[in-house]
């Protein structure tokens, strides 16, 4: 019972913004802002948002020096219209609330600040774009929040399951955290669930020069293998030659895209690419 | 359902091949259509550089599996059989799995050392050492060289590279246990490169692309530093400066010294120990040098969507808006080819002039010996076709394989599938 009393009362407690007093919030513990923030200085804080924002590219200026603050934008947003259209939720309230803020401030600003701006990048925003259709000048404020979440993965203040996830793609290229074996594993036991019930159904791994490879998510062979049991009989039934790569990259998903962590989406995409070409494959089917 | 195949780890030893028979023009070797009749599977197919043997892992009725070689099925049977691959001495090497125990099979011997998973079969050049990642029981990862697992164990283990003498194996480690969603281990920079099982002292946030030198002494691997920051780790002590990114590294052949496509703020270059030594391109990978090590060619991206490859820095004049793969430099280093694909067409290019031919599909380039011609599997309309200096072939063939030169240079050992039929066939190169 003290413990479900604890967990109400700190769902009811808000946290109000030193530097916005309008960004009003309730407590949302997590450790991927609460913890990392910990690791920070104002040095490292400072650097690294010049060196993400340099010399203030024109595209940054043209966004900045453009927007006359008219609020359109925030019909388009789904924070904003599910929140009772509290303002703090439109799109220009959340560049003004990040990255506009830094600028002003040279870059010097505090921990508590970027775990602020984490949690509206990362949690409140959708990078849907829906916002830039919206601005009468399409400016393209999505970028300008993809800033800020590249801003908050070099300082590595992100919610902790999308850190996570960010982190696996960094060190097996998928989002699952799944080992080479595993991977190769699942494969072969499916193809074995599935080849019970078939004559020569197949879960075919490295075929050469096959019409089609699929690519599925990290999910599937992690939590969803019925999936490729499914591909294999649609596959089947449709007469596809299709195969899958025994070698990363075999997830085409990339949450290192929603993290803006660039060399790493470099490599995902190099990666699919590469099998694509060592196995001399047509086309890449992908889940989504 | 058609035949389908594994273009398997090419081996090709000049002595070996010496001894192949150049003189029998063509030879049936197995009817594809029987092994159908007779096997309730039939899997991909692997053929040995000579040509001579074509296998597969194939099913009984009663559901289980082993190895079919011309026609020939071994007695033993498993559950499942994996990665086959002939070595130069056309042994068919295998993963077997058994009674819950992978092994290693050597054509009908099968490996003492049984594990939980084997996988990322490995030969070296000479194709007479095996090396294959290995899971254990107690749920860690390591190696097997020729029999003999690494002493250490790890966490989990990515990826596997031999030394070029057979002698020695790396792997990217994990080196301590991580727990799920514990996203401060990954910052504690848990990962590193173990030689022969023994990890370097240094690790870092990831590590990928270990390669051995030459002489099999040193390893060198990409490196993450910091959220933003790569350089190139050798033998365990990163390069002194870091990078925005940097891809796999070589070495220089009979040396110590490292190559690696870099990004500075400037663009993408070539960086040797550390400092660049190439103009900047919008992109640069896939570096190879010349077998003597005085010609270093890499894919470079001029601009963007204008892919070309540029040998000793200066790139050609000729631009691919799609793809350029890795080139093969000929065996004396004085020409050099890479497969390329534009609007949607693949061929091959040599010394910058892409062939006039383009074809649906095409495999990666083959010198002869004395590096005059160039030779390649390729599919067109539907039918797989050997190519010759942009010439194609007279004759279709169902599959293929990467065509051989002999000795001399002046035939092809042709590996193909003809209406179910494996043939092995010798053709002058004229009669190509």
């Amino acid at each position: 019972m003290a413990v479900k009393n604890a967990v109400k009362s700190a769902v009811k407690e808000k946290v109000i913004s030193k530097d916005f007093k309008e960004y009003i919030r309730d407590v949302n513990p997590d450790v991927g802002l609460d913890e990392t923030i910990k690791r920070l200085t104002p040095e490292k804080i400072e650097k690294t948002i010049k060196a993400v924002i340099g010399g203030r590219s024109s595209r940054i200026k043209a966004v900045m020096n453009t927007c006359i603050h008219c609020g359109l934008c925030a019909e388009a947003c789904q924070w904003y219209l599910s929140n009772d259209k509290d303002p703090t939720y439109a799109p220009v309230a959340k560049m003004r609330m990040t990255i506009w803020e830094m600028i002003k401030r040279n870059g010097k600003v505090d921990a508590e600040f970027i775990k602020q701006c984490a949690r509206i990048v990362f949690t409140e925003c959708n990078i849907c774009h829906r916002c830039s259709m919206y601005c009468p000048y399409g400016l393209d404020i999505t970028f300008i929040i993809g800033m800020v979440r590249r801003i908050c993965f070099l300082l590595g203040v992100i919610p902790q399951r999308q850190l996570d996830q960010a982190q696996a793609h960094i060190v097996t290229l998928n989002q699952v955290w799944l080992s080479q074996n595993d991977w190769l594993d699942v494969l072969q036991w499916q193809e074995e669930e599935v080849g019970a019930d078939f004559k020569d159904l197949r879960v075919p791994i490295d075929r050469d020069g096959a019409e089609v490879m699929w690519l599925p998510l990290g999910a599937e062979p992690k939590t969803g293998t019925y999936h490729i049991e499914r591909t294999a009989k649609i596959m089947y039934a449709a007469g596809v030659n299709w195969t899958l790569p025994s070698k990363d990259v075999w997830d085409s998903s990339s949450m290192s895209m929603f993290v803006r962590d660039f060399v790493t989406m470099q490599r995902i995409v190099r990666g699919l690419y590469d099998n694509a070409a060592r196995l001399r494959i047509k086309k890449m089917v992908l889940t989504e | 359902m058609a035949i389908s195949i594994s273009n398997t780890q090419e081996l090709a030893i000049p002595e070996k091949l010496k001894n192949c028979d150049w003189d029998t023009k063509e030879k049936l070797i197995a009817d594809i259509n029987e092994w159908k009749k007779k096997f309730t599977s039939v899997r991909e197919l692997v053929t040995s550089n000579d040509g001579e043997k074509i296998a597969t892992a194939v099913r009984n009725q009663d559901k289980r599996f082993t190895t079919c070689v011309n026609g020939e099925s071994w007695e033993e049977t498993f559950e499942r059989i994996y990665s086959l691959k002939f070595n130069p001495d056309n042994q068919l090497i295998s993963l077997v799995f058994r009674d819950y125990e992978w092994a290693v099979a050597v054509d009908h011997e099968i490996w003492e050392e049984k594990f939980d998973y084997l996988w990322n079969l490995t030969l070296s050049p000479d194709g007479k050492s095996i090396a294959v990642n290995t899971r254990t029981g107690e749920m860690t990862s390591g190696v097997c060289l020729n029999g003999k697992p690494w002493e250490n164990t790890f966490p989990e283990v990515r990826d596997l590279t031999i030394s070029p003498d057979g002698k020695r194996t790396a792997c990217h480690v994990q080196i301590k246990k991580r727990a799920d969603l514990d996203i401060h281990a990954f910052m504690e920079g848990i990962w590193t490169v173990a030689v022969d099982g023994n990890p370097w002292e240094k690790s870092f946030l990831t590590v990928w692309g270990a390669v051995f030198s030459d002489d099999s002494q040193h390893v060198a691997s990409v490196a993450m530093t910091d959220m933003s920051k790569y350089t190139i780790d050798v033998d365990g002590t990163p390069w002194d400066n870091v990078f925005g990114a940097a891809w796999e590294p070589i070495f220089k052949p009979g040396g110590s010294d490292v190559i690696a496509p870099v990004q500075t703020p400037q663009g993408w270059t070539i960086a040797l120990n550390g400092k660049p030594i190439w103009n900047n391109f919008s992109q640069v990978w896939r570096q190879i040098y010349s077998t003597d090590g005085q010609k270093l060619a890499a894919v470079v991206a001029v601009d963007v969507g204008k892919w070309t490859l540029a040998v000793d820095g200066t790139p050609w004049n000729t631009v691919f808006n799609q793809m350029v793969l890795t080139p093969v430099f000929s065996p004396d280093g004085k020409k050099i080819a890479v497969v390329v694909k534009n609007n949607n067409k693949w061929t091959i290019a040599v010394d910058g002039n892409p062939w006039y031919e383009s074809f649906d599909n095409i495999w990666d380039p083959v010198f002869s010996p004395a590096g005059d011609n160039v030779a390649a599997k390729a599919e067109k309309n539907g039918k797989y076709v050997i190519v010759v200096d942009g010439k194609i072939g007279k004759k279709g063939y169902d599959s293929l394989w990467n065509p051989v030169f002999s000795p001399d240079g002046s035939k092809l050992l042709i590996r193909c599938i003809d209406h179910d039929k494996y043939y092995r066939r010798v053709i002058p190169l004229n009669e190509i």
